[in-house]
Formats: C-alpha cells, sequence, structure tokens
C-alpha cells in the first residue's frame, strides 16, 4: 500500500516538476468555415465546424503540403476535412489535414 | 555524348528562365476575356478534338496486356468492376445521394476527377463535349478549386463547376504537381488511399529535384506516357520507364549496374508502400458524425508498408479473384518488380462468378450494399444474379516513393530478414546457399569499404 502511495506521489510530483501533462492527440472530421492564411505565407488559422459536436474550433496549420492546398483553394470553406491535431503553446496545431472525400 | 539525364537536369535548371517567359496567347486573353476550349483552339487548333480520344477524357482505352479481356473493348475506370473501386464511372455517375437518417445528402460519384462539366461526361463525343473541355485544371497554375464542386443545375441535372476566369487562363503552362495530384492523390475514396504516394520532397527524390509528373509523364498530343501496372490497365498507348533517363548502368558501381538486368529500378529504390491495404464493400461502416457510410478500409500512411515483389513481364493476370503480374524467372522479359498488394471483399454473383458492381448512392445513405449492387445491376442490364461475398487480391506497381539515399543496399535483400523472399521468387534453398544469396559472405568486403569511405571525415 505505501509503495503505491509513493508511486502516485512520485507521479504527481514529476507532473507538476516538468510543468507538462501528456495530452492525447485529438481527431476531428469536420467542415472548414474560414481560412486566413498569414500575410507571409507560412501558417494559416482554419476555423472548423466539428461534425459531432457542431462546436468550431481554430485549427493551426504549418505544414507547406497542406499550405499550398488552401493557397490555390484545393481546401476552400465547406470541403470536409478529417484532421488530428495537438494543444500545443495555448494552440491546436495541426499534424494531419485532408480532404475526406475522394472519388 | 550528352545522356538524356543530364539534358532533363539542365532543362530543369534553365526552368525558371524559361517559366518567365509568358504564354504568347496572353495578350489575346486579356484583351478578349476566356471563354473556354474556344479560346485555346485560337491557337491551338484541333486540340479539344483529339483530347476527347484520351484516356484523360475516356477512362478507358483498349488493352493488350491483361488476360480475358475483348481486344475490341475499351477498358477503364468507365467501366471496370474490381474490388478496389468496386463502382465506377457508368453504375456510380455524379448524383445526389439520397438524405441520409439525420436529412443529410451530397453530391458524389466516381467521374467527380472527369475534366468535363459533369452535363459531358466521360467518353462523351462532338462539339457540346470540345467546349465542355477544363484545359485550365490541367494548366493553369492559378486555378480555383473551389470552383471546381458538383451543384444542381436548375434542371435538376448535377453538374461540375470550372474556372474560367481570366486570372487561371493567363496562368497556362505545363501541368504542374498539384494540377495531377488534385485528382491523382484523391482516387479511391480519400486522400492517397489508392495509391498510396505523395509527390513531395519528403517522399520522392525526383520530387525533391523540383520536377514536376509531366517531366516523366511527358505527353504528346495529350497521350500521357505511363509504366505498366497490373491494376491500370487504360493507356494512352505511350510507355515511360526509368531506364528512359537513367540508362541501363546508371550506378558508378558495377555490381549494381549487373542487377538492372533482371532487377527492376524500383526494387531497390521504392522499397516502401503506402495506403489502402484492405477494404470491404460488403460491410460499409457508418460515420456517426455525418451519417453517411462508407467501404470499410484498412488504410496506411504513405510510405510505410513493404512492397512484395514477383517477377513481372508487363502482361498481366486477370481473373474474378486475383489481378497479378505475370512473368517468371525463366521469362527473359521478366524482371523482379515491387508491388502494393491490396485484398478487398465485394459481391460476386454466384451464377457467373463474376464479380458484381455497386452503384455506391444506396450505401452511402444507408449502409445497404445490396440495394447498390441491386441498383448497378439495373443500371448493366443484369436481371437475374445472386451476390454472395468473395474476396479480390490485386497488386499494384509501385512506381513513386522514388528514393536514392534509403535505396536497398546489399544487405537489405541478401540475408536472411532480408526484403526479398527468394523462394517465392524461384531461388531453391540450395542454390541460395551455394550462391550466398542470403549472407554477408557475398557482399561484407564490399559494403565494409563503402562504410570505411563513409566514415571518412
Amino acid at each position: 500500500m505505501k509503495k503505491s502511495i509513493a508511486a502516485v506521489v512520485l507521479a504527481v510530483a514529476f507532473t507538476l516538476a516538468t510543468g507538462t501533462v501528456a495530452r492525447a492527440e485529438s481527431k476531428m472530421l469536420g467542415t472548414v468555415t474560414k481560412i486566413d492564411v498569414a500575410a507571409d505565407g507560412g501558417s494559416a488559422v482554419a476555423v472548423m465546424k466539428d461534425a459531432k459536436s457542431g462546436q468550431t474550433v481554430e485549427i493551426h496549420v504549418q505544414d507547406k503540403v497542406t499550405l499550398d492546398k488552401f493557397k490555390d483553394k484545393r481546401i476552400a470553406p465547406g470541403d470536409e476535412i478529417k484532421l488530428k491535431y495537438d494543444a500545443k503553446g495555448g494552440k491546436n496545431v495541426a499534424t494531419y489535414f485532408k480532404k475526406a472525400a475522394g472519388c | 555524348m550528352i545522356s538524356v539525364r543530364t539534358a532533363a537536369l539542365a532543362a530543369l535548371a534553365l526552368a525558371p528562365a524559361l517559366a518567365a517567359a509568358e504564354h504568347a496567347g496572353n495578350d489575346s486573353i486579356r484583351k478578349n476575356g476566356y471563354q473556354g476550349p474556344q479560346t485555346c483552339e485560337e491557337c491551338h487548333p484541333g486540340t479539344a478534338r483529339t483530347f476527347l480520344d484520351t484516356v484523360h477524357w475516356k477512362h478507358a482505352s483498349r488493352v493488350d496486356n491483361v488476360d480475358n479481356l475483348d481486344p475490341r473493348a475499351e477498358y477503364g475506370m468507365q467501366n471496370r468492376i474490381y474490388t478496389f473501386c468496386n463502382g465506377n464511372d457508368i453504375v456510380n455517375t455524379l448524383k445526389e445521394i439520397p438524405a441520409n437518417e439525420l436529412g443529410k445528402t451530397k453530391l458524389t460519384g466516381c467521374d467527380t476527377c472527369h475534366p468535363g462539366d459533369g452535363i459531358q461526361d466521360v467518353g462523351s463525343r462532338g462539339p457540346e463535349a470540345e467546349a465542355a473541355i477544363d484545359c485550365l485544371v490541367c494548366h493553369s497554375a492559378r486555378y480555383d478549386w473551389s470552383k471546381r464542386k458538383p451543384y444542381k443545375r436548375a434542371d435538376g441535372q448535377i453538374a461540375i463547376g470550372q474556372d474560367r476566369s481570366v486570372e487561371a487562363a493567363l496562368a497556362v503552362g505545363k501541368p504542374g504537381v498539384k494540377n495531377c495530384m488534385a485528382c491523382h492523390e484523391s482516387a479511391g475514396g480519400g486522400t492517397h488511399i489508392k495509391r498510396g504516394f505523395a509527390f513531395d520532397a519528403e517522399h520522392d527524390v525526383h520530387a525533391a529535384k523540383g520536377m514536376v509528373c509531366a517531366d516523366c509523364h511527358a505527353a504528346k498530343d495529350h497521350k500521357i506516357p505511363t509504366g505498366f501496372d497490373p491494376n491500370n490497365w487504360a493507356n494512352d498507348g505511350v510507355r515511360l520507364s526509368c531506364e528512359g533517363c537513367h540508362g541501363l548502368k546508371p550506378h558508378s558501381d558495377d555490381d549494381y549496374d549487373r542487377h538492372t538486368a533482371r532487377i527492376a529500378c524500383q526494387t531497390c529504390h521504392i522499397p516502401t508502400a503506402g495506403g489502402a491495404v484492405a477494404k470491404d464493400f460488403t460491410h460499409w461502416a457508418k460515420d456517426e458524425a455525418t451519417g453517411f457510410w462508407e467501404p470499410s478500409t484498412i488504410n496506411r500512411e504513405v510510405s510505410v508498408t513493404k512492397p512484395v515483389y514477383a517477377w513481372f513481364n508487363g502482361t498481366v493476370r486477370n481473373e474474378p479473384h486475383l489481378i497479378a503480374p505475370k512473368g517468371n524467372r525463366k521469362d527473359p522479359k521478366s524482371k523482379i518488380a515491387p508491388f502494393k498488394v491490396y485484398e478487398g471483399r465485394a459481391y460476386y454473383d454466384a451464377y457467373t462468378g463474376k464479380l458484381l458492381s455497386m452503384d455506391f448512392a444506396q450505401p452511402t445513405a444507408t449502409g445497404d450494399t445490396l440495394a447498390g449492387v441491386a441498383s448497378a445491376a439495373k443500371t448493366l442490364g443484369i436481371a437475374k444474379y445472386k451476390p454472395v461475398p468473395g474476396w479480390q487480391k490485386i497488386y499494384f506497381a509501385n512506381s513513386h516513393l522514388v528514393t536514392k539515399s534509403k535505396a536497398l543496399t546489399c544487405d537489405r535483400c541478401h540475408s536472411e530478414s532480408g526484403q526479398l523472399d527468394f523462394d517465392s521468387l524461384g531461388y531453391t534453398p540450395a542454390e541460395v546457399k551455394k550462391r550466398k544469396l542470403d549472407s554477408a559472405a557475398l557482399w561484407f568486403e564490399k559494403l565494409h569499404q563503402k562504410e570505411m569511405k563513409k566514415e571518412e571525415w
């Protein structure tokens, strides 16, 4: 029993010491409602409407392939997207952002 | 003498300068606007008509390298029935899906990538078809893809929009990667599902050098050269291969060069595959968020799966339960090549043993796959059939995701845990042992010299 309590205390202490909590990657199937590409073209914010909850979520996109698709509107408002994202520094940063539909 | 490869690289180096040269027709476009193919035809007369004869328009061609086909008929996405895309342009044409249980509907079909307007569709002919060609979707660097969406016209027909803006027309030229991949990466139900490759600097050495698809698939009269692929039947009658640019002795290493006689370049230079490995068209999965159903799919990311290796002479075994490369060790035309192997379950007709096709409208809305089979059978005029589930194995050519730095080295094949299965390729255990085909004894000295060279700082 003492060992178990000690293990829990150690785990809590480690978490507090490092100041980080391991977060699971979030997933969503949603519809793009708005895309704002930064003036320098190096990042963008896509506003997504979650198909399940109906809530809107801001997703920060940084990978070049997806940014190129935003710029020439291969991905545009109205498109259904499957995406994964991590919460980093108060932002939801996309790790996977692909159109759900194909032919 | 300058090699083809050197010339190609030199052309690439000059590309920025060439790209700066404006399309000769731009003055006319600025003055008169852009009216679709009739504008292009002012300088490229007859092009629209000949384009109607290509695979990109017909989604089919005569096929002379596949078993059990009618040599007078044409085959391709238009009409094929197989288990990666159990529908085709005929039975699963662009349409409005019936409302699902959440009351949602959508416009979709196999032919959404066809470069027409949805009304002038796959294989259509005549002046109206010529006028409907979306030249800019392939040729404009500034095409606005948000305009290329299906929509319902006032007469109820489903059409596809096009970007015919002057801005897009003023940016015409050789197709860029995005022009090709906008369609080609979305085949089979979503991004990278069918082919499982991305053509970008991270995944392909040609892309990393700034090459575009059309550098290898260099078209003449809109006929696009393609390689041999057990599962890609339609072709414009023009073929390409790695050797066309790289020759048969591309390495500065005689041992590697000796391999090219019987080993396809892709075997060592494309050691990975990606995309869907299996699908079940008899049981679709419901997405609770949207209420729509999709074929149950096991998908893998780009470049994470191991190919299967087989002898291939360019001809294809085509049977109801197997689409596979033909060839063997004794056939001098055969080489060992890598394939992405895929298995799909769909309905077969118990009366004929043939695979049945499926209209996706009903299963997308309700998950009722047999209703989709019934709709397709009605379209195809099949009155009597008995659907029974069955599996089909398909070999896809593994021709992209090309790497130089991660290409297979001697030890990657010639060891007990090597990439190749010598037994399945026709090498007896006795021969493998005698020739040390799975042993470091075959390659240690050579590789060690290379390692030493690498370690010289």
